[in-house]
């Protein structure tokens, strides 16, 4: 098999979608009872389990306490049986703490910490099964357990990858897609306002074709935005139906 | 909107374990139909290429017909063709990259009315695979669920035909929908295109061949290629006989399929084998590539194949295949390779038109050698289409078991394609010959000689070295003009009333010391290169014209060898080996000395060594000369007798010569009547390397450097002696005595032609004369069998020979080892003495080869862009010398060409003569038998040529892209050729040559007026010194004699 086709002639990708779309969507709040806020999404074959405590008094070290904003803490992990292959992965290996701190800086950016000095926020992630871009499900993840938690936030953080093949940008990369080895962005964006909270990118790519690939990633972000929005008014709603009775 | 499935896939990890992997799969609701039946094309957002609206029908090729009738599917004639995306899949994932770009750049192409449907994004056309289902079953389930859905997609009002080779598929669906008809490819070819025949052809061909190859797939489990077997399973396989080790030699003819490994060492003497093992097309030959050295397993008995013997294209060279076409000898298969002997190999790129044919993917490009002998070489650039039009070097850097061609890279560009500088420095770098201009470095030692500071003869060689200036007459006779003289003579009488003969050779191992820049330089040249226009020297001009060169006059060093014959019976009776010091007396060319000979001495009024002299001095002096010249002439007359008496061979008679010529390219030398005095430098010239190899041999038994000259094998005689037989001579070939002795009886006053090609298929039957060292065969084995000598060696010519420089040190370290001196110089062992001879021996080849080359493509030269028709010079006279299947091999002695004329053409007529002897093509058949060819026409109209028959030919040029022209001939009559002018004939063969040279020279030039300075230089040089003829005409008889018996190494097996 002589290299994978990843985007035809007719313009579908290896699984069926055009250049643009996402993969499906499921998402759900509230999965967990004892967390103060918690969520489940589905990407595709992505899932992602997200669990918020706090905010918090510091536990461990005191010093650690931040006078003027919260301290956000933020753990990632992957299930052994999250890949093909099943593997144990030690807690605090190199790519989840790279994870971990990548999501820290990304919530840092969109909770409003300071309204809640020398205290902690909590999201630990944790995915089940992982098919190509783990960052943007465990960011939509948190978001949602975050907003579950009822923290509040400048606005959601919407997180999409995105790729370049053949002079067209593909969002929202699956795990056959990704280990082709082109190059690869993560963009966490704020939709309301285009603020861009985290973007990180892997391996290289000409800087005339940044522009698109950038532009294909928030717009499919703005998209999953649409999306969550839908789920939190949902959720929300049947919370209000279950207070009012 | 989009529905997700999911699919399961079971992968194998490179560990051999399986994977199990999920993968999404969307659906959608509607993808592009392409059709214009189309109810929604909105919602089918069709855009771009739509199927014709005028067809009758849609076809649907199932997948199997895709991958293997995808060339039938090409066919603009076949119309309104539905690709679905799962056949297209197939395709991918079972056929690989190219026959995928193939379908895709179908599908791009506007002209052919296609389009892919793609039927698994569909939600109503995907059917997911159901358990245990084979995948093939799979596939042909979805494509037909595809066809019924496009069906009622249109509206019901397009029949559709899926063409089918599943049979069960034909029988489960051809009758479940109205309107869908499931047939296989051939039914549907022969009920809906019974007029297209290319199309039926193909079809057939396609099968045929598709059955081979799965037959040969069974063994190989989808690899190109077996993998070659480890170092030690091969070394021990060829000491036990298993395997055979042996040197891999292409057909040029017929690259593709035929190739020969010549045996190797001990593996011929214990396997019993005889001939070569010939490796049946490419498979076998397992990624070898000509010149390896390989090892091979012979097939069974019952898988061994013959040889092909009918002419094809490209066959120029007359080959001795003496046994039929069918008999079936020695077949093997390649199972690994214990030395891959990759060069530097020159290749053009595919014209713009093939480029696009391979594909999308243009990075990848193959590229086609020169050489017909190596595959196509795979490279990646993206400059691909800059070079078109250059002849590019590329190296071939490995060869998977995976892929069908090489891959490679691109090292430098050499040239424009015709252009005849890019085209010599092909030849160049075909034959591995690297003639960059000497390094600083190399020119640092070389000794001065100015004007201001001219070189003297040091003191102390003058103390160590016999010097022979005021005793001894010394002289040389070169061809006129000719500037690097490497060999004097002298004659005189001793006091004792004996005579002394002399031969001095040029020290070129003074001012060359061992292993200096220059030493090395020269021993990686190993000789001088003649092209048809121009040389490559193997040591500085400095040298080579001037220090070294024995020229009259000016005291110069060198290496002599004197015998003391007896007065009368000119018995040897002494002979001294030794390092002298001369001063040549007079520069005489041939004529002149054999007109002093002949007691004709006006002649003298033309040596320029007379002019100054008073008139009672100058008698003297020409008394002198005249008798030492009579001297030597009967002094050689002797020699050569007692050689006869052993079997020398005589075969360069006149036309002999000329015959060799177009291997050796010498023939404007040599004039019409050979002179005596040729002889007599030739005979005192064998004397002097007998008499040093004895010498040497003597001193170091085991390392000295002699040349051999094997008897040939009797069988190749066999086409000889049958030849022979058909003009009613015979040949005896049992020793080179009678050899040479019936070859001079076999005369036909009528026709000199006749004798003149038996003696050059005589040549051709001969193995070629190698350099060899004494410690790696048996004393038996020094023979020298076109001499009739028990050892020789080259030692003459040191100034254009590297040979002839080892032979000197030898001679010198010889000379030291009697006096009990120390030796100075450390000598080759034997093993280092065997690997010099090898690569001198390799050296000599490539420049014969490239001598020939660059003959063939002044030759093509001269006649390319002539019109064929109006032109008289291509028009010529020519001579049948041998008889093939389906055509003759043709002798054109007014041009020295050989080459093939064809007696049936491709389209498969036949040539047919009318009385007035102009020919044309008409259908027929052709007869052939031993010694004639007979062409009956449909109209019972026959022709026949015999052997030796002469016809008339058209010569045209056939220019190829990749690869040097070549030379056409065409029969137009079977009447001998008349010239305007007959006796031209035979003079012209003299003129032609150097006039051809001049002729494209002149046109070259011409073309490039830019360069015309250094070109006029070079056409000056010509004529004045005769550069390209600068040998001495001593050299040149002595190569006809042994090196000149060609090379037959490569030549029965091409």
């Amino acid at each position: 098999m002589a290299g994978l086709e990843l985007l035809s002639d007719q313009g579908y990708r290896i699984d069926g979608r055009r250049a643009g779309e996402l993969r499906k969507i499921q998402a759900r709040m509230g999965v967990f009872a004892q967390a103060d806020g918690s969520a489940y999404i589905e990407q595709g074959n992505t899932k992602a389990l997200a669990v918020v405590y706090g905010p918090h008094e510091i536990r461990g070290s005191r010093s650690r306490a931040l006078p003027d904003r919260a301290l956000v803490n933020c753990q990632y992990s992957s299930a052994t049986f999250s890949t093909g292959e099943r593997k144990r992965r030690p807690h605090g290996d190199r790519k989840s703490c790279e994870m971990g701190l990548q999501l820290r800086q990304t919530f840092e950016a969109a909770i409003l910490t300071q309204l809640h000095p020398r205290s902690q926020i909590d999201i630990y992630v944790q995915v089940l099964q992982a098919d190509g871009g783990t960052y943007a499900a465990c960011v939509n993840a948190a978001t949602l357990a975050v907003m579950d938690a009822g923290i509040p936030m400048r606005d959601f953080v919407c997180a999409c990858s995105a790729g370049f093949v053949d002079g067209t940008a593909l969002a929202d990369l699956s795990h056959v897609e990704e280990a082709a080895g082109g190059p690869q962005l993560a963009l966490a964006l704020l939709p309301a306002s285009g603020q861009i909270a985290l973007l990180e990118m892997d391996s290289r790519l000409h800087e005339d074709h940044l522009e698109q690939v950038l532009e294909a990633a928030a717009q499919a972000a703005r998209d999953v935005h649409t999306l969550l929005d839908r789920v939190v008014r949902q959720h929300v709603q049947e919370a209000t139906v279950l207070l009012g009775d | 909107m989009l529905q997700k499935r999911e699919k399961v896939l079971l992968l194998r990890t490179f560990q051999g374990r399986t994977l199990r992997i999920v993968r999404e799969h969307y659906l959608r609701p509607s993808v592009p139909c392409n059709s214009p039946l189309c109810p929604q094309p909105a919602a089918c957002l069709n855009d771009g290429k739509l199927l014709s609206a005028e067809v009758t029908h849609y076809v649907i090729p199932d997948w199997k017909v895709v991958q293997d009738y995808l060339e039938v599917l090409e066919f603009p004639e076949l119309k309104g063709i539905i690709f679905m995306q799962t056949a297209c899949q197939a395709v991918q994932h079972q056929r690989g990259r190219r026959q995928y770009n193939k379908l895709r750049n179908l599908l791009k192409d506007a002209r052919h009315d296609c389009v892919l449907f793609a039927n698994e994004f569909q939600q109503h056309c995907y059917l997911p695979r159901e358990k245990g289902e084979a995948m093939e079953k799979w596939q042909t389930r979805s494509i037909y669920n595809s066809a019924v859905w496009y069906y009622h997609h249109c509206g019901d009002r397009m029949p559709i035909v899926m063409v089918t080779e599943d049979e069960e598929a034909i029988l489960q669906y051809g009758s479940e929908t109205e309107g869908v008809f499931v047939i296989s490819f051939k039914n549907y070819l022969d009920n809906f295109w019974p007029d297209l025949k290319a199309a039926h052809e193909l079809c057939d061909s396609i099968l045929q061949s598709r059955r081979e190859r799965e037959n040969e797939s069974q063994e190989t489990h989808g690899k190109e290629y077996p993998e070659h077997l480890p170092l030690e399973v091969l070394e021990a396989g060829i000491k036990s006989g298993r395997y055979i080790q042996g040197i891999l030699n292409v057909n040029k003819h017929r690259a593709q399929i035929e190739a020969f490994v010549r045996l190797q060492g001990a593996s011929s003497k214990d396997s019993g084998l005889l001939s070569d093992i010939l490796i049946h097309g490419t498979k076998a030959r397992n990624r070898s590539i000509h010149g390896d050295v390989v090892v091979v397993e012979l097939l069974p008995k019952n898988e061994w194949k013959g040889r092909t013997a009918a002419l094809c294209e490209n066959d120029s060279e007359d080959k001795a295949a003496g046994e039929s076409p069918s008999e079936p000898m020695p077949t093997g298969r390649v199972v690994g390779i214990l030395q891959k002997n990759w060069r530097d190999y020159v290749v053009t790129f595919p014209s713009k038109e093939e480029v696009q044919s391979q594909g999308k993917n243009a990075q990848k490009i193959l590229v086609t050698p020169w050489d017909y002998r190596i595959p196509k070489i795979r490279i990646s650039t993206q400059q691909a289409e800059a070079l078109q039009d250059f002849r590019v070097v590329v190296r071939i850097d490995s060869w998977e078991t995976t892929s069908v061609y090489p891959n490679g890279h691109f090292v430098r560009v050499l040239g424009r394609i015709g252009d005849l500088e890019g085209e010599i420095a092909t030849i160049l770098v075909e034959n591995s010959i690297s003639v960059v201009p000497f390094s600083e470095a190399q020119m640092c030692e070389m000794p001065v000689n100015t004007p201001e500071n001219p070189w003297k003869v040091s003191p102390k060689e003058e103390r160590e070295r016999k010097d022979l200036r005021n005793t001894h007459l010394v002289f040389s006779i070169d061809p006129k003009g000719c500037e690097d003289v490497d060999d004097t003579l002298s004659v005189r009488t001793l006091n004792n009333g004996n005579l002394e003969l002399g031969v001095h050779i040029a020290d070129v191992t003074h001012f060359v010391a061992p292993n200096s820049y220059i030493d090395i330089e020269a021993r990686t040249r190993a000789t001088t290169y003649y092209l048809a226009d121009r040389r490559f020297d193997m040591l500085p001009s400095i040298l080579s014209a001037d220090l070294c060169s024995l020229l009259g006059g000016v005291d110069r060093y060198a290496v002599s060898v004197m015998w003391e014959l007896d007065k009368t019976s000119y018995e040897i009776k002494k002979v001294w080996y030794g390092r002298t010091i001369i001063r040549s007396a007079y520069k005489l060319f041939y004529e002149a000395a054999q007109e002093l000979l002949d007691g004709n001495f006006s002649i003298a009024d033309d040596i320029p060594e007379f002019k100054a002299l008073e008139e009672q001095s100058r008698q003297a002096k020409l008394d002198e000369l005249v008798w030492a010249i009579g001297k030597l002439t009967d002094i050689a007359r002797h020699i050569r007798a007692k050689r006869d008496r052993c079997g020398a061979l005589e075969l360069e008679g006149v036309e002999v010569r000329v015959q060799l010529d177009d291997k050796k390219n010498i023939h404007d030398l040599i004039p019409k009547q050979p002179l005596e005095v040729h002889e007599t430098v030739a005979e005192c010239m064998i004397l002097a390397n007998h008499w040093v190899a004895k010498k040497i041999w003597e001193s170091f038994p085991h390392q000295a450097l002699l040349r051999q000259h094997p008897p040939p094998h009797q069988e190749f005689f066999s086409e000889l002696r049958e030849c022979a037989k058909a003009k009613g001579f015979f040949i005896d070939t049992r020793s080179n005595k009678t050899l040479a002795d019936s070859l001079d009886s076999a005369n036909d006053p009528s026709d000199p032609m006749v004798n003149k090609l038996l003696r050059s298929m005589a040549t051709q039957a001969m193995s070629n004369a190698l350099y060899f060292s004494t410690g790696s065969c048996a004393e038996e084995e020094f023979h020298h069998y076109g001499l009739a000598l028990d050892k020789y060696t080259h030692f003459t010519s040191p100034i254009r020979r590297y040979s002839d420089i080892v032979v000197h040190r030898l001679l010198m370290a010889a000379i030291s080892k009697d006096k009990k001196m120390e030796m100075k110089e450390s000598l080759f062992s034997n093993k280092d003495l065997e690997e010099l001879c090898r690569h001198i021996n390799n050296r000599n080849r490539a420049a014969q080869h490239s001598q020939k080359q660059s003959t063939e493509l002044f030759q093509c030269m001269y006649f390319k862009d002539r019109d064929p028709e109006t032109e008289e010079r291509c028009m010529a006279d020519g001579v049948i010398y041998s008889i093939r299947t389906n055509g003759v091999l043709v002798f054109i002695p007014r041009f020295g060409i050989k080459g093939a004329a064809y007696l049936k053409n491709k389209d498969g007529l036949v040539i047919s003569c009318d009385p007035e002897g102009s020919s044309e093509w008409k259908p027929g058949s052709l007869q052939r038998s031993q010694n004639k060819i007979t062409s009956t026409t449909a109209g019972g109209q026959s022709v026949t040529f015999h052997l030796f028959d002469h016809v008339t030919v058209k010569i045209s040029v056939q220019a190829l892209r990749c690869h040097s022209d070549t030379i056409r001939l065409e029969i137009i009559s079977n009447k001998p050729y008349m010239t305007p002018n007959p006796e031209l004939c035979h003079q012209s063969s003299l003129l032609l040559r150097s006039e051809l040279v001049k002729e494209v020279t002149r046109s070259v030039e011409e073309a490039q007026l830019a360069q015309e300075v250094k070109g006029k230089v070079l056409q000056e040089e010509y004529q004045e010194f005769c550069q390209t003829k600068g040998r001495s005409l001593y050299t040149l008889l002595e190569e006809i004699r042994d090196l000149a018996l060609l090379d037959v190494s490569d030549s029965y097996v091409m």
